[in-house]
């Protein structure tokens, strides 16, 4: 720490500077959030009045259109697919791409640079069309209309995206511990799991972070694999379910966005933890 | 510096046999290599070879939803840069990426900074700035949506309470640098998250001893961002931009929710044009070729960057 | 060392979890329904009683016939994705939603149901010539009309006595009463941007008008013509003196939500507006009314939005979907399920059109008679996948953005002309 350059003065100084110049960003970032929870607590007298205000509850604070969600759509449901689904997609890309990643930054083969060229070029392709030839491998593997569907597709995006993240953190782990080890008799798987890996953390937190909330959030093989209502995600559930025509359930729909976002932030806050620790031990030194 | 073969005979293995000779086999450099990325080649061979490829078949011929097609060679490129919707939609989408993604990479940069001082309340400022990127994009867009709402804008309501708008406010999807603002800043604000969290990532992992050392030549705050931040953050900063580029230019949600286009196509990109023509009007074959227009051009500039990350 | 210590633990709760994740999902029952099952996909319907009594009416089947029947119904914007997947897999649901020109973008695909179209229309007194020309392709019946959605005025009655006007009889009255109405702070809308009403209004307004897009062969554009332009200025003026910008960025609810907001005092819509408000207890619905079909130096013309029941080629149980169409088609049935929409669901066969339901309320008395106004759009062409091109790429409504915008309607016109001819050049051939 630098405590003995600076003075107290000017650490208090800095520190203002700093809120300071958050306080935009996090009104940026929250307001909308704000607004979605605001819009879920009001009573549709209310949302579609246009003499009151858009900005806060006026007429009291209500819970019909959380409870219209939990009562009358398989809300419940679609969250415990949403998890489900996430979770094994996020784990089986992670461990494809840990491996992956970690040959492409590490070893030295003929072709690795073919191959991570390769690996990224699949990203470029659009999913907006992709997902049509996808879905005739999805009936012809046999899991249409099933959560597999897109526990097996979902790592079509993940896998290049956490395999390229992954290879820029192995890249910033000095290479001489594992040499190291090697010298010391370790194999070289070893030290990929003794060494590289646990330096490598903080980036497997962010891939894991990204790509939970990348399969939590994907739409449209979740709307074009899954057709029952009982294997839906939390996101096609809501918007398929309470967009209705020409009449949107707001509140509902606002409610859905706020308890959709819950089991997602709490497990930013979960990891967060693990995040700051690998902050504060100064991550890598030699 | 690699770990020569020599080093690993004389030290790493040890044992005889069959299981020894498998080791010794999987201790080399390129077979360890191989087989790393085995599983991940297995997965895009299967998963994304034949739909790319089918893809890139579609945008050469005359599909249609539901019915086969012929080869047509590059007819539907020549049809699609023939039509000025089409060419609206290109300029839209370099107007649209280069302004958000200079946004994004600025002030990302700038927030993973002040992410990274040691601040009291910093794990709760963290999950706060973290939130965009956290709720599902297609039901935030529809809380944007809702914002922008022609009748009941919060945006415009408070505007002109506080008296920076003049009644009503503006007219936000329906004018066409109003709704390309609007699109931006949505994909700013959930884009933000990805770029200050990677960089922050990129930051921890920079010794404290290149800043003290710094510290020590007399190097100010921006020396030190100039001299030490940048350059050790340049991998990282390299494939977040090269992600979010793509993330940007193939952004479908946020238009689609907002604007499906409009006005006037103003607002149209690659993503939103293939559905359009591809899905909704049933041509697969030019909506294909609309999504993989730029394909060849990011193909370069993706070789290139790689090339570049390589390097460091 | 004891960051490292955390890490290892952190990947060995990270490993423990998706251990403990994918236990959870192995013992999930699978839902194998053993008895066979019929699959409907259809849309989220605008009044969703009307889904309710379908859902009942298919229990009611499947009971009877000794079969599931699961009706999937999604937002029906998400419908084209879904079309498109499953046509390209071969695979999905039995049955579908067929709307618009779903029958000649999918012909192909679509099984051929005229047995079913004849023996309906010989029990019940034929279908309406609109109705069955959006259903039948080149290469046979590819869809069973269903129901089609009378798109009438809808109009705030309380704003129009303020301002001591009688709803309005022609598209030329509406001009003239908007202004007197917007000056009173009770604009008209009509949405002038990328949502279907956009194109309901387009092609109303156009036929009133004798305006046409495409030449009755279906292949020649014939937008840019001296009545296009008179329509251009019809909107032009509407749209400076009797509406407020926000339609340029309006999709299908805002419309609702314009009138139901008590500012709008018409809007051009069906009757959902007036459902919501009854169903939610709003007290507008006292104040909305709706009107006729408005009319122009050519007469009374309407573009209603007609729905279809399409069976797909790849489906195993055609002959059990056949079954369950017929029963819908009980007189019982499809009164009752008319009942439940609340009068939105009109019947396209001439001896359901009677139902009391109508005559009841006297807001929705005049809707039978809508019929006799409507066309499928596209009109005087028929039908066709370029058709449906035309309004998924909004040409008309653009058009019509184009010129309110500034742009000189000649111009406007020479654009749509140009993109109408696109999408005819780029048409399918036929089955």
């Amino acid at each position: 720490m630098t405590t003995g350059v600076r003075g107290r003065g000017a650490r208090i100084r800095s520190a203002a500077w700093a809120y300071g110049n958050l306080v935009p960003f996090v009104f940026f970032a929250l307001f909308p959030f704000y607004f979605m929870v605001v819009t879920s607590l009001k009573s549709n007298a209310e949302l579609y009045s246009l003499a009151s205000a858009p900005l806060w509850i006026q007429r009291g604070a209500i819970a019909d259109h959380y409870r219209f969600l939990l009562e009358r759509t398989d809300f419940l449901v679609w969250m415990r697919n949403s998890l489900v689904i996430s979770v094994l997609a996020t784990g089986v890309s992670l461990a494809i791409s840990i491996p992956a990643g970690y040959s492409l930054a590490r070893l030295r083969f003929a072709g690795v640079g073919g191959f991570g060229t390769a690996v990224f070029i699949t990203y470029l392709v659009p999913p907006t069309l992709l997902f049509l030839p996808l879905s005739r491998v999805v009936v012809w593997l046999g899991i249409a209309d099933t959560i597999w569907a897109l526990v097996v597709t979902y790592p079509t995006f993940l896998v290049p995206f956490s395999t390229w993240l992954l290879m820029g953190y192995f890249r910033t782990v000095p290479r001489e511990m594992e040499e190291c080890a090697l010298v010391d008799g370790a194999s070289r798987m070893q030290a990929l799991l003794r060494i590289a890996l646990p330096m490598a953390v903080p980036g497997i937190v962010c891939a894991t972070l990204f790509g939970f909330t990348l399969t939590w959030n994907e739409f449209i093989y979740a709307l074009t694999f899954v057709s029952q209502t009982a294997n839906k995600t939390a996101v096609v559930g809501v918007t398929a379910d309470l967009i209705r025509g020409d009449i949107y359930y707001w509140g509902s729909l606002m409610a859905g966005a706020v308890l959709a976002s819950v089991p997602i932030v709490i497990c930013y806050v979960f990891f967060l933890d693990y995040y700051v620790s690998g902050l504060t031990a100064g991550s890598v030194k030699g | 510096m690699a770990v020569g073969p020599g080093v690993l005979d004389a030290t790493a293995v040890t044992g005889g046999g069959r299981l020894g000779r498998v080791r010794r086999w999987w201790e080399q450099e390129h077979v360890f290599g191989y087989g790393l990325i085995l599983p991940a080649l297995v997965l895009l061979a299967c998963l994304v070879a034949y739909p790319f490829l089918m893809a890139v078949y579609l945008s050469l011929s005359d599909y249609w939803v539901g019915s086969p097609g012929r080869f047509v060679g590059l007819a539907n490129f020549r049809e699609i840069l023939g039509n000025d919707v089409f060419r609206q939609t290109v300029r839209n989408s370099f107007v649209f990426t280069g302004i958000a993604l200079t946004l994004k990479t600025v002030l990302g940069v700038w927030l993973a900074l002040l992410l990274a001082r040691n601040l009291s309340g910093k794990r709760l400022i963290r999950g706060a700035v973290l939130l965009p990127f956290v709720i599902p994009t297609a039901l935030s867009t529809l809380g944007w949506w809702w914002m922008f709402d022609s009748l009941y804008s919060v945006v415009n309501w408070t505007g002109i309470r506080l008296g920076l708008l003049n009644p009503p406010g503006p007219n936000w999807l329906g004018v066409p640098a109003y709704a390309m603002a609007a699109v931006i800043a949505v994909n700013v604000w959930r884009g933000l998250p990805f770029f200050a969290i990677t960089v922050l990532a990129g930051l921890v992992a920079i010794p404290r001893e290149h800043y003290e050392a710094a510290e020590v030549d007399g190097a100010g705050a921006w020396g030190r961002f100039r001299y030490v931040t940048l350059p050790l953050l340049r991998p990282v900063l390299a494939v977040v931009i090269l992600f979010s580029t793509i993330f940007t230019f193939s952004d479908f949600n946020i238009v689609y929710v907002l604007t499906r286009g409009g006005p006037v196509n103003t607002t149209h990109l690659f993503a939103t044009l293939a559905y359009q023509v591809g899905l909704q009007g049933g041509n697969l074959g030019q909506g294909a070729a609309i999504s993989l227009f730029l394909f060849p051009m990011l193909g370069v500039v993706v070789f290139l960057q790689l090339r570049y990350i390589r390097r460091e | 060392m004891s960051a490292r210590v955390d890490r290892r633990q952190f990947l060995k709760t990270a490993a423990a979890s998706a251990a403990g994740m994918a236990w959870l999902a192995s013992g999930r029952a699978p839902a194998v329904a053993q008895k066979r099952e019929l699959t409907f996909l259809s849309w989220n319907h605008f009044v969703p009683a009307s889904d309710d009594e379908l859902r009942r009416q298919a229990e009611v089947f499947g009971k009877q016939a000794g079969v599931a029947v699961r009706v999937d119904t999604i937002a029906h914007l998400q419908l084209p994705a879904k079309f498109a997947a499953e046509a390209q897999a071969e695979a999905g649901h039995d049955m579908i939603i067929n709307a618009g020109s779903n029958p000649f973008l999918y012909e192909r695909m679509l099984a051929d149901v005229g047995d079913i179209v004849d023996e309906l229309g010989r029990k019940y007194g034929g279908w309406y010539p609109f109705a069955a020309e959006s259903a039948r392709t080149g290469s046979g019946w590819r869809a069973v009309p269903w129901f089609w959605i009378s798109f009438p005025g809808t109009y705030n009655q309380a704003h129009f006595k303020a301002a001591g006007l009688e709803p309005p009889k022609t598209w030329a009255d509406l001009l003239r009463d908007g202004k007197i109405l917007k000056r009173q702070g009770h604009p008209v809308g009509i949405a002038i941007s990328h949502c279907n009403d956009a194109h309901s209004t387009y092609w109303s307004v156009t036929w009133s008008y004798g305006a046409k897009v495409l030449e009755a062969d279906g292949k020649t554009p014939a937008i840019n013509s001296d009545r296009t332009a008179q329509v251009i200025e019809w909107y032009k003026e509407l749209f400076a003196e009797a509406m407020e910008p926000e339609v340029l960025s309006w999709d299908d609810a805002s419309n609702n939500r314009f009138i139901l907001s008590g500012k709008g005092s018409w809007i051009h819509n069906p009757i959902s507006p007036y459902n919501s408000a009854l169903a939610n207890r709003l007290p507008i619905a006292d104040d909305l009314n709706h009107h006729r079909s408005l009319a122009g130096p050519a007469g009374i013309h309407s573009a209603p939005p007609i729905v279809g029941l399409g069976i797909w080629k790849f489906s195993k149980n055609t002959a059990l979907a056949k079954d369950f169409i017929r029963f819908l088609y009980r007189k019982e049935n499809f009164d009752a399920w008319v009942v439940a929409s609340n009068a939105f669901n009109h019947p396209p066969l001439r001896s359901f059109a009677d139902h009391p339901i109508w005559l009841q309320n006297p807001k929705l008395a005049m809707l039978p008679k809508e019929a006799e106004f409507a066309h499928p759009r596209g009109w005087p062409a028929k039908p066709s996948d370029a058709v449906q091109r035309i309004d998924n790429n909004f040409i008309l409504a653009d058009m019509v953005a184009k010129a309110v915008g500034g742009m000189p309607a000649r111009r406007a016109m020479e654009w749509a002309q140009d993109q109408v001819a696109q999408a005819v050049k780029g048409q399918l051939k036929a089955a």
